[in-house]
């Protein structure tokens, strides 16, 4: 069943020459979570903002549960839209305790009604002792919690969470993560999650959006949106990708670097450029072999290698962390992935 | 809707200044051109120079002692360089003048009989005098400004100095205080418009500026257009200062406190610690513990005497209740009615930042410039001539204190409305409340702090405001600073003393609630 729906979204603020948003569609199934990602600027937070009824869009349709509500003629204010938004900043109103503010969303209910589901909402994000407590009081994981507890607690049709945890600290942001996306999961919430942390989105994400200059550029599971990139762009953000010229030959492509046996559906001596990720790339030390170590960086688990070919062109590769080489060493760089690579002609 | 005519409401007075000004008979320009207007501007400038001046040089250096210092007894210190605020400068005036004049005065009266000859000192009269009381009075505007500037720099800006090779004494001249310019700029331009509206401390110690000279020709010859004209030259004066202290608002920012600001290493004092000490407990007698205490004997004295104590409780049909009654009304119900009208420019200004807003908002802040003779005298004309009902009554009053003093209740409220992350009015939507409902029940309680403290400030200067008090109540409206005024006036101090005194500490409290919100109190 389709929650959201969004067709052909477009947003210009005064006195700025691209469009925030520029036809964006997309549609979200019940159940579902899509992570709208991209770099700072890209429409993401907007888009989220117009879904939420916190911006009017100039152009396109809004759908929530079949209902229209945003188009050129009708606005529905956010109050009576039914979503649930957890704000960047958490935005806990300063005045009210921890349960009250999870409260607040709660009406035309009973009071043994209220105090229930704040109840099951602070036991699900494992804040039953400091329901009392002043946001002011709380450290930043704290208030993360009960902001998502406050957004879920009206059991909202749709949940958008706009960089929920951009605020805390990295440590913090692993750990929330996956108790986050657990209590979606276990409330089975529809959930838009705006980050511009691919990780972040690759973990969050049933499905992915990726968004540049206000554009949609792909959208996918996070496995379609890392293998198989559309286009460069995505290939780039997703996953640091370096980018190798090739020639098309029958037998697959020809590079600095050797032979990719991939037949590709292109005209003979096309060129064409090849992502590679760090560990797409291999190398062994060799006195004539066709790249040199510039740099080294030890990641602990693994070593990022940076290589410099005869051409000029910069290629990374990973290797296992007991395998140290001296910057300056000779090397032969080849592909060792064995799954299809992500090729875009020019 | 509501803060156009707001604007309305402020604009109107101040334009209606101008028609008369340049509507008056030539021969009225004429006549005041040949003979009083340049004697007149001298004297306005070369005052407002000078108190700034002093004001500057007293706020900076007692903020550099309690902030950056190891002075002894700087916690109590801030607090008794920032009270005088609470003390009108024509109590302290009336004071002084007590003291120090030169005939009569109780200090030249002890000398005389000690020495068995009249020994000189300082006449607290003409120039010198007003220099010096008014000064004093001022001060803590800059201190205030400053000491808050001083607090939250960061200790690195000054290492950094420290580490190119500069002494400690070059890091305070070529960084620090260069550093705070913007800061002092305000708290200087602030000093130089209060001065441009006194009446009374001048008018008492026989020093004509525009403001005393417009009262005169109000309240005695009655020569409006004279007033006109003057009020004219007056307003433009203060609206040039006001403009550029605008412009400097907005880079005066220097109170928020970062979350990795470490306090710089005060500086010893060494040798120096007992004449710094003794400066800083000077300026305070000065200001502050020789009026009070002046005021209390006086007070006792007062009471002592069952004929004065008489007459202080009972002065034809008015009691000693009635003034404070009057005072507190007066300026609680302007204080209501200022932070009720900034509510509604401030959301406006905040919420819908655009040209329009922004103008608006400006426009209210002109009250600053338009000195309590001026607002006087264009209520005068005004509610004579569109509102006849209101004439004569103390609301003419309120109306004057609104306007003079709402500029505060705005900046307050905006300063308020800035703190308040939109967000959070965004997540009480979303949540399924209307525009309404989440402006009672999330916004108004969270900036309530914010308007009481702009309320606080208008209740606490309409409180000590007098030349507008005095030329628009109706008879019979006597409020604790008309009393204590026209008292001095006629020399009777200790009759005057209690309701002075009461005046002073009804000040106090609103400024103590004020200062305890600033960050050098926490």
């Amino acid at each position: 069943m389709t929650t959201l729906e969004v067709r052909n979204l477009v947003k210009h603020f005064h006195g700025t020459e691209q469009s925030a948003v520029n036809d964006i569609s997309f549609e979200l199934s019940s159940g579902e979570i899509l992570a709208l990602v991209g770099p700072s600027g890209c429409g993401k937070t907007t888009t989220l903002r117009i879904i939420a009824g916190l911006e009017r869009p100039d152009f396109g349709i809004v759908c929530l549960n079949d209902r229209v509500v945003a188009s050129e003629s009708i606005f529905v204010p956010p109050e009576q839209r039914g979503v649930g938004m957890v704000f960047q900043d958490h935005a806990l109103f300063p005045h009210l305790t921890v349960s009250e503010n999870i409260a607040f969303g709660l009406r035309r209910q009973s009071a043994t009604q209220v105090k229930q589901t704040v109840g099951e909402m602070l036991h699900l994000v494992g804040l039953l002792p400091l329901a009392k407590r002043y946001p002011h009081a709380l450290s930043g994981g704290e208030r993360q919690r009960v902001a998502l507890a406050r957004a879920l607690a009206p059991r909202p049709v749709l949940v958008l969470m706009d960089e929920p945890f951009s605020s805390l600290d990295a440590d913090l942001r692993m750990e929330m993560r996956e108790h986050v996306r657990q209590i979606l999961k276990s409330m089975q919430a529809t959930v838009v999650f705006v980050t511009h942390d691919q990780d972040e989105a690759l973990f969050m994400g049933d499905r992915l959006a990726v968004l540049q200059k206000g554009q949609l550029e792909q959208i996918g599971t996070p496995e379609e949106i890392f293998h198989e990139s559309d286009t460069r762009f995505v290939a780039e953000f997703m996953g640091d990708s370096d980018f190798l010229k090739g020639r098309v030959l029958q037998t697959g492509i020809q590079t600095e670097i050797g032979l990719l046996k991939q037949i590709i559906d292109l005209p003979v001596s096309t060129e064409v450029e090849i992502a590679l990720r760090a560990d797409d790339i291999d190398f062994q030390r060799d006195g004539s072999g066709n790249s040199v170590i510039i740099e080294r960086f030890f990641r602990g688990a693994f070593n990022l290698y940076r290589l410099r070919l005869d051409s000029g062109q910069i290629l990374h590769a990973f290797t296992d962390h007991t395998r140290i080489l001296p910057v300056g060493t000779r090397v032969r760089a080849f592909i060792s992935a064995e799954h299809p690579l992500t090729i875009f002609s020019e | 809707m509501a803060a156009g005519l707001v604007a309305l409401f402020v604009a109107v007075p101040l334009a209606y200044i101008f028609i008369r000004a340049l509507g008056a008979e030539p021969e009225a320009w004429q006549r005041l051109i040949q003979t009083r207007i340049w004697r007149l501007l001298g004297n306005t400038l070369v005052l407002v120079i000078a108190v700034t001046g002093g004001a500057l040089l007293c706020g900076v250096s007692m903020a550099w002692f309690t902030e950056r210092t190891d002075l002894p007894g700087r916690k109590i210190f801030r607090w008794l360089l920032a009270m005088p605020l609470a003390i009108p400068a024509y109590i302290g005036g009336i004071v002084h003048l007590a003291l120090l004049r030169p005939r009569g005065g109780y200090i030249p009266q002890v000398l005389e009989s000690i020495f068995g000859q009249p020994v000189f000192t300082p006449s607290p009269l003409g120039f010198w005098g007003a220099t010096f009381i008014l000064t004093l009075f001022t001060y803590p505007y800059v201190y205030l400004l400053s000491a808050a500037a001083f607090r939250s720099l960061h200790a690195s800006l000054e290492e950094a100095a420290r580490t190119f090779g500069r002494t400690p004494f070059q890091t305070l001249f070529q960084v620090t205080l260069p550093a705070l310019r913007p800061g002092l700029a305000a708290g200087a331009l602030l000093v130089a418009l209060d001065i441009l509206a006194e009446y009374g401390t001048v008018a008492l110690l026989r020093y004509e500026t525009f403001s005393s000279a417009i009262f005169v020709q109000l309240s005695g010859r009655y020569d409006r257009s004279a007033a006109s004209v003057l009020s004219g030259i007056l307003v433009t004066l203060a609206i040039l200062i006001l403009w550029s202290e605008l412009r400097l608002q907005g880079q005066a920012q220097f109170t928020q406190v970062e979350s990795n600001w470490r306090p710089a290493p005060p500086t010893i004092l060494g040798k120096w610690r007992l004449p710094a000490f003794l400066l800083v407990a000077g300026l305070v007698s000065a200001s502050l513990l020789v009026p009070v205490f002046v005021l209390a004997a006086w007070s006792i004295q007062a009471f002592l005497d069952p004929q004065t104590l008489a007459t202080v409780f009972r002065t034809g049909s008015q009691g000693f209740g009635s003034y404070l009654w009057n005072s507190l009304w007066s300026s609680g119900l302007a204080a209501l009615m200022a932070v009720m009208l900034s509510l509604s420019v401030a959301l406006f200004s905040v919420r819908y930042p655009n040209r329009i807003s922004r103008f608006i908002s400006r426009l209210c802040q002109v009250g600053y410039a338009i000195p309590g003779v001026v607002i006087a005298l264009s209520l005068v004309l005004l509610v004579n001539r569109l509102l006849p009902f209101l004439y004569a009554t103390p609301f003419v009053v309120v109306i004057a204190y609104v306007l003079r003093h709402m500029p505060q209740a705005v900046r307050a409220s905006e300063s308020a409305l800035n703190q308040l992350s939109p967000s959070l009015e965004e997540a009480a939507r979303t949540l399924g409340r209307t525009s309404l409902q989440t402006l009672m029940q999330v916004t108004f309680p969270l900036i309530l702090p914010g308007l009481l403290a702009g309320g606080s400030l208008v209740f606490l200067t309409s409180l000590k405001e007098l030349p507008a008090t005095l030329l628009l109540r109706p008879a019979g409206f006597d409020t604790l600073a008309v009393r204590v005024w026209m008292w001095a006036e006629e020399g009777f101090y200790t009759q005057a003393a209690p309701a002075a005194l009461i005046l002073v500490l009804a000040s106090a409290l609103p400024l103590y609630f004020l200062l305890r919100r600033e960050q050098i109190f926490k």
